[in-house]
């Protein structure tokens, strides 16, 4: 079976408005993340605590809240899990969980299991962002020393602005729908690099070719015939993965969600800057300079 | 070129043996992370002191590790981690700890034991209480229990600031009981300790002896006679599991800093068996999906990718096993992107196979030209993600270890099987049937 044959899809020729979509997104997006501020990190990283809870009874959000609100103690968050109105997530400040433990078996006694509990005080939520954004900036560091090793200097530099196009869009996903950036969403952001970057040189590798095949400084035919010929590997890759990261999302349970919404995300932009970010803007780069690309 | 195959099938199916001898049974050969076992992961952290230096903080810390240690060893845990994190701070990971509030409170505990002379003069207390507390001393509380068995301040007393004696002259500790049945806890001190106790009670009779733990008188029994011999009791109408507890923090010794607890995190058995279940189930179906795709999508090559999934997956949990690498969720996830990701190796070839049949190449020369072509396409692709998943192993956090370690040793396997074992195979078979056409 073929799913794409033979294509000659002029990908590159409204690059304008690709570029303007993208823009739009992340623009909304890091608004969104500056209007929030400190929501927009979990609890390992503002330090707070943390409650998984399983009710051997129906209820909901509201009534534990409403259970909860009667001991004063600030502000949180109670999230149900699946739809069976049994398990939940609560968010709590700084060492109330001790408190709102005993709040809860007071009211559903032995119907309530604390499936787990975490407490996280400001000191160690300094240390495990710094550890994640070290994890991270190195990560990273180590993909553009391999990017700029394999390629010509523009190449790289447009890969690289593809790679902080992905993790700039999924963040702005991550503000979109509320969901909170943790130790997590670092791991699968490093994973989309990582992802972005392959699939850009696999497109790269091939104009590369076909560059040294031809004399014609036809860039914007050369680079669509490109794409059109890795375009099946392309779709066949995103898929492949999206298969899995989805699986993951539908049944992999709370704890990997947000992880594989950032995937689904990434790997679906990742895909997509290969061609319409980082393939567009050496196309725009080399039309500005005369000179003939070396390769 | 017979020999030729031979070798590398043998290559290939002693691989196959040897990770299968390694991983199965999985449940057993395969060491699962806290967070699918369930159990108890803290950090702490010392209350400095102000102006202590760096060499002495870390001392600190070691000696309170080795405090740590030992009680945790008397608690029974198998397989805790026990370590020194930076000059300050301790990892403690206890899986599979049944009552992770008891394991937190005696590992957390100072268990600072002191025997404090009561004052028994009224005017000095009356003093006390009026708050002039005379140089050397200081007041402190007797907490007892109410009815109900919660502990509540009742009257304070006024002792002497300098212990008469204190906790490391502890040589033994272990519960007993009282005359009322009560629990207790007995102490055995040392000859040094011995012979201050006894000296002490000697010139002391008929005054109270205050035993502070942790700051809080525990009781304050009148002295009645020179006690020799070096032993002692605490009384204070225990239950039998708070006297265990008790009986093991002194045994241990006290800990010669304040401990703050900055992480706990308490993964109940339940649990981690949701997690293994529901990464399980994610990864099990992402990998069917995968693989029907592919048979459905690339015919009889599809089969082979598949057979080289398989392959792939056995080897990674066969060096996981063999290494003694940690499983965690998001490792499991990590082996259901491997096997996501370990396909388009797969894909970049036969892609290359289809566009050079079509430029007219003979089969044999078609996969030939399609396995060197792409080659280099798949290994800029890997390393990629071979970067993220060691700088992730050896940078991320707890369970984030695990992800970073399937998703490298994956995709490593995977340069073996989606390459050779398949090229191996598709040689072996368009040689030996001589096959002309072929459909991809």
């Amino acid at each position: 079976m073929e799913l794409i044959k033979n294509t000659n899809i002029n990908f590159l020729d409204k690059r304008k408005y690709w570029y303007i979509f993208s823009l739009l997104i992340i623009i909304a997006g890091m608004f969104l993340i500056t209007l929030k501020g400190e929501k927009n990190f979990g609890v390992d990283f503002v330090g707070g605590d943390l409650i998984n809870i399983e009710i051997n009874r129906k209820t909901d959000v509201q009534s534990l809240r409403k259970i909860i609100n009667e001991i004063k103690i600030g502000s949180f968050t109670v999230q149900e899990l699946g739809i069976e109105g049994k398990n939940f997530i609560i968010r709590l400040p700084q060492n109330t969980s001790d408190r709102v433990i005993e709040k809860l078996k007071e009211n559903f006694g032995e119907g309530i299991l604390i499936k787990g509990v975490s407490v996280v005080s400001p000191s160690m939520s300094i240390t495990l962002r710094k550890k994640a954004i070290k994890a991270f900036l190195i990560g990273l560091i180590g993909i553009l020393i391999y990017l700029t090793i394999r390629f010509e200097f523009r190449f790289a530099v447009a890969a690289t602005i593809a790679i902080f196009h992905d993790i700039l869009v999924v963040l702005s996903f991550l503000a979109f729908t509320g969901k909170q950036i943790d130790g997590f969403v670092l791991a699968a952001l490093l994973t989309i690099a990582g992802y972005s970057v392959n699939d850009t040189v696999v497109i790269f590798d091939r104009i590369r070719e076909n560059l040294r095949k031809t004399r014609s400084t036809d860039y914007l035919t050369i680079f669509n015939k490109s794409i059109n010929e890795t375009l099946s590997r392309t779709i066949l890759t995103v898929l492949t993965t999206l298969f899995v990261v989805l699986t993951i999302f539908f049944f992999g349970g709370e704890t990997l969600h947000t992880f594989a919404f950032c995937l689904i995300v990434g790997f679906i932009f990742g895909t997509y800057s290969s061609i319409f970010i980082a393939s567009a803007i050496v196309i725009d780069w080399l039309k500005k300079s005369s000179a003939r690309l070396k390769l | 070129m017979k020999t030729q195959f031979y070798f590398k099938f043998g290559i290939i199916i002693s691989i196959i043996g040897v990770c299968f001898y390694l991983f199965y049974p999985p449940e057993k050969k395969l060491k699962k992370g806290l967070d699918l076992q369930g159990g108890v992961h803290i950090v702490l952290e010392i209350v400095k002191e102000e102006n202590i230096d760096k060499k002495n903080l870390s001392d600190l810390a070691d000696r309170v590790l080795e405090i740590i240690r030992n009680r945790i060893d008397a608690l029974g845990v198998t397989e805790p981690i026990i370590q020194k994190e930076g000059m300050d701070r301790i990892i403690v990971d206890l899986p599979g700890v049944k009552d992770p509030q008891k394991a937190i409170d005696i590992i957390g505990k100072t268990a600072l034991l002191e025997f404090k002379l009561v004052e028994e003069d009224e005017k000095l207390y009356k003093q006390a209480l009026e708050g002039k507390i005379p140089e050397g001393y200081e007041l402190l509380y007797l907490k007892e229990k109410d009815e109900r068995g919660i502990y509540r301040e009742t009257y304070p007393l006024l002792v002497k600031k300098e212990p008469e004696l204190t906790g490391k002259y502890i040589v033994d500790a272990y519960m007993g009981y009282d005359a009322t049945g009560f629990p207790d806890v007995n102490l055995v001190l040392n000859d040094e300790g011995s012979k201050i106790f006894e000296e002490v009670t000697g010139k002391n009779i008929g005054k109270r002896l205050a035993i502070v733990l942790d700051g809080v008188v525990k009781s304050a029994p009148q002295i009645k006679e020179r006690i020799p011999g070096g032993k002692a009791v605490i009384t204070g109408k225990f239950t039998k599991d708070e006297a265990v507890e008790l009986a093991i923090v002194l045994r241990s010794g006290a800990l010669p800093a304040k401990l703050n607890i900055i992480y706990r995190e308490v993964i109940g058995p339940t649990l981690g068996k949701e997690y293994i279940q529901r990464g399980f189930k994610a990864s099990l179906y992402g990998a069917i999906i995968v693989v029907i795709f592919m048979v459905f999508y690339y015919l009889h090559f599809g089969l082979l990718a598949d057979f080289a999934l398989a392959l792939n997956i056995l080897i990674l949990l066969g060096i996981m096993a063999g290494i003694k690498g940690v499983l965690t969720l998001p490792g499991i996830a990590g082996i259901a992107l491997t096997c996501g990701m370990a396909v388009d190796a797969n894909v970049l070839i036969f892609e290359r196979i289809r566009e050079e049949l079509k430029s007219g190449k003979s089969p044999k020369a078609s996969i030939d030209a399609g396995y060197h072509r792409a080659w280099t396409a798949i290994i800029d692709s890997n390393i990629t993600t071979i970067i993220v998943g060691i700088v992730l192993f050896i940078f991320g956090e707890g369970p984030i270890k695990g992800f970073g370690l399937t998703l490298t040793i994956g995709i490593i396997a995977n340069l073996f099987t989606a390459v050779y074992v398949t090229k191996t195979i598709v040689d072996w078979i368009v040689i030996n049937r001589k096959i002309e056409r072929i459909r991809i």
